[in-house]
């Protein structure tokens, strides 16, 4: 199965993936703000996903779902379908990601009602 | 039960015989205790019973050992700690992502020497 | 053995998680009292003993591996169990049912229990979904499981603190939780696998350098979980924010399932052994770091929690000695923190039970109220100071021998200094709670409830019988030990055992 990926060249959407991780990363460093914090991580574990999704991908291929003619000719479907199993990994890990955004959000919420603000330098009662 | 001798230097150490001398040397003192106990009546008086603090009058309930300053001492000589790193515990989240970034590098450079 | 019963150990609390909200309708609706509680006591009982029955198969020195759906590995997933799984997998069940019957009484002031148990349930099952998978990926979503509902139940009373730590807590950890997934990335495109045996055997003949950045990942993104310094921070907060309850289910489970992944993935999937030098003096960092911050603290739990900190270094230090003995003392430390910090968050959250609060400067004298209490919190003080009879010594001791015989004699005398150190806040604590005078509102204050009284006093009875027979302790985590030390087992073990 490792060698369904090894040919392809995909060296940009490699680095727009990478770039997308450090932007997420950035955003959370440097943003003052709580809900601006939850985009970045949103942007930051996208930019994974993307990087996770393109290993499994191939020029021209098929979805990995065994059909019509295909059953006829297993060795070619394997030749050209792409590889199922980043695509399960990232549905599991968007599911995933959705929890925590809105619990994140939710918290963010009650953080406003508790604080009057979403400032990270002034959520800070708990310290040293 | 096997002793085996330590690297450094004569001994051993058997759990049971260290917690049975320590049962014993337990009771060998509660009986000194018991022996030390006082003999002579106790005499209360309003003087003996009041708390000295520089003329202040304190209730004995309010008295109370400031717990931050329980060890004042160990912290005079540990003072760049207290001066430097206690006060990073910022209590802001920004604060803890940057220090968790410089961990991820810390820890990179780490393995990247040991691994070669 | 039970018939499957490693799947069975993760699925019964996930199950009883999604019928806790219907349980607690049908108690309502019924006017059945307590049948949530009961409910959830049996659950894990069941959980625990489903977790015992495996124990003698694998102590045996057998490798249980279990394939979902009958695919072989390395295409299925499969859950494998070998002795360092099972130490894990043993200690989370017992101490979920320790804090289940302590959480009985304690919680029962709060409303929204439903979704207290359900997420208690939860975080039991993704505790022990990462205990007992054998597939990288599968113990990221395990993980993930265990961190959404950890965040949810440090949030659980919804006040300024809880909601501030949780934020905290969740931001950080999602972080981490985020590298995780980007190294398990990395090492799919590296190897084109995500079974754990079978990685590790592709990835023997890569160049080291080429999982430098996945190792970094994997170690950062657990070392939060662990509260590895510097990726601390969130720590304190959260557990001084959480009920006591749940603080002594994260400090007794939650590290030891976060430190477990972490061997894991270092020792058998990358094979780096020559790391634990880096462990080592991140080890000495943290213990040193914990034990000076809570020495200033005005709270018992944060005091607690930095203490907490403190322990896991000397996990740290002995697991990345990587000697037999080294391990085998870590392992062992583990297994006793488990024991004595779960104990002492439940003697803080009795405390808070009776008096409401648990900052220092507000208790005192409370020896006259409290003697029962008063005993056991002097118990676990003691052992994890590490003073002879009682376990914490027994596991320092190992550490530091192992220390010394491994070369590295600074590393047992900082580890001794942090030991005194230990000592020192935890007489602080006594002397401020216990004994001292006693504010006067605090005269009517009543010993602790019986049956949150009964796992304290069980968990310290442990205490001291792994004092005075530590041989018990130490073949206890003797095969995990093995397990550890032996990934080449393991490997044909799952592979080869179809």
């Amino acid at each position: 199965m490792c060698e369904i990926h090894r040919g392809v060249k995909l060296d940009f959407i490699y680095i727009i993936a990478m770039m997308l991780v450090a932007l997420g990363l950035y955003c959370l460093l440097l943003k003052r703000n709580l809900i601006k914090m939850v985009i970045g991580l949103a942007v930051l574990t996208d930019g994974i996903h993307l990087f996770l999704i393109s290993l499994g991908y191939r020029a021209g291929g098929v979805a990995a779902i065994v059909s019509g003619d295909w059953f006829s000719d297993l060795p070619g479907f394997a030749a050209r379908a792409v590889d199922p199993v980043p695509q399960a990994l990232v549905l599991t890990s968007i599911v995933i990601n959705i929890c925590i955004l809105a619990l994140a959000l939710s918290l963010a919420i009650y953080a406003y009602r508790h604080y009057g603000t979403l400032d990270p330098s002034k959520i800070r009662r708990l310290k040293e | 039960m096997v002793y085996e001798p330590v690297l450094f230097g004569p001994g051993f150490w058997g759990p049971i015989v260290a917690t049975a001398a320590l049962l014993l040397i337990a009771a060998v003192t509660w009986l000194i205790l018991i022996c030390g106990r006082r003999i002579t009546k106790a005499q209360p008086s309003d003087q003996k019973m009041q708390t000295y603090a520089c003329g202040e009058v304190l209730e004995a309930e309010e008295v109370h050992a400031d717990s931050e300053q329980f060890f004042s001492p160990i912290r005079r000589v540990f003072k760049p700690f207290y001066r430097y790193v206690r006060p990073g515990h910022t209590g802001i989240l920004s604060t803890y992502l940057f220090w968790v970034v410089v961990g991820l590098i810390i820890i990179l450079v780490a393995i990247a020497v040991v691994l070669g | 053995m039970i018939p499957h019963a490693p799947i069975l150990a993760i699925l019964i609390p996930l199950f009883a998680a999604f019928l806790m909200p219907v349980v607690g309708i049908f108690a309502r609706w019924k006017g059945l009292k307590r049948a949530r509680e009961w409910f959830a006591i049996a659950a894990v009982l069941v959980e625990f003993a489903i977790v015992v029955s495996m124990l003698p198969a694998v102590w045996g020195g057998q490798v249980l591996v279990y394939q979902l759906g009958g695919w072989q590995p390395p295409w299925g997933i499969n859950l494998a169990i070998d002795g360092l799984n099972l130490l894990v997998a043993l200690i989370v069940a017992g101490i979920g049912t320790l804090v289940m019957i302590y959480s009985f009484v304690y919680m029962e002031r709060d409303t929204g229990l439903d979704q207290y148990y359900t997420l208690f349930l939860l975080i039991l099952a993704g505790m022990m979904g990462v205990a007992l998978t054998g597939d990288i990926f599968n113990l990221y979503v395990f993980f993930e499981i265990m961190c959404i509902s950890s965040y949810a139940l440090v949030a659980f009373r919804r006040n300024w603190q809880s909601i501030e730590a949780s934020i905290k807590y969740m931001i950080v950890s999602s972080l981490g939780t985020s590298f995780i997934l980007l190294g398990v990335a990395l090492l799919y495109g590296l190897a084109g696998s995500l079974n754990i045996a079978d990685l590790a055997q592709k990835l023997g003949p890569v160049a080291s350098s080429a999982v430098i950045v996945p190792l970094a990942l994997f170690v950062t993104g657990f070392g939060i979980k662990i509260a590895m310094v510097p990726l601390h921070m969130w720590l304190p907060d959260a557990y001084q924010a959480a009920p006591s309850a749940v603080a002594a289910l994260f400090s007794g489970a939650t590290a030891t399932v976060g430190i477990y992944a972490m061997m894991r993935v270092v020792y058998t999937l990358f094979g780096a052994l020559a790391i634990g030098i880096m462990f080592a003096t991140l080890g000495l960092v943290t213990m040193v770091l914990g034990a000076f911050m809570a020495l200033v603290q005005r709270d018992l739990k944060r005091l607690l929690a930095y203490s907490c900190i403190s322990q896991i270094g000397y996990i740290l230090l002995g697991i990345g000695l990587g000697t037999t003995l080294g391990i085998q003392g870590g392992l062992f430390h583990l297994f006793n923190n488990a024991i004595y910090k779960t104990m002492l968050f439940m003697i803080v959250g009795a405390i808070i039970y009776r008096v409401g609060t648990s900052n220092m400067d507000e208790l005192g004298g409370l020896w006259k109220n409290m003697p029962v209490t008063g005993t056991l919190f002097v118990v676990g003080a003691l052992a994890i100071s590490g003073v002879p009879p009682f376990n914490g010594f027994a596991s320092k001791w190992t550490i530091y021998v192992a220390g010394i015989e491994a070369g590295q004699p600074v590393f047992t005398i900082i580890a001794l200094i942090t030991s005194a150190l230990t000592l020192a806040y935890f007489l602080k604590a006594l002397n401020s709670i216990f004994l001292g005078q006693r504010p006067a509102h605090l005269k009517d204050v009543k010993e602790t409830p019986r049956s949150m009284l009964l796992p304290i006093i069980l968990l310290a009875v442990l205490c001291v019988v792994f004092g005075v027979l530590p041989q018990l302790g130490i073949d206890l985590v003797r095969p995990a030990q093995e397990a550890l030390m032996n990934s080449s087992g393991y490997i044909s073990a799952v592979l080869g055992g179809a």
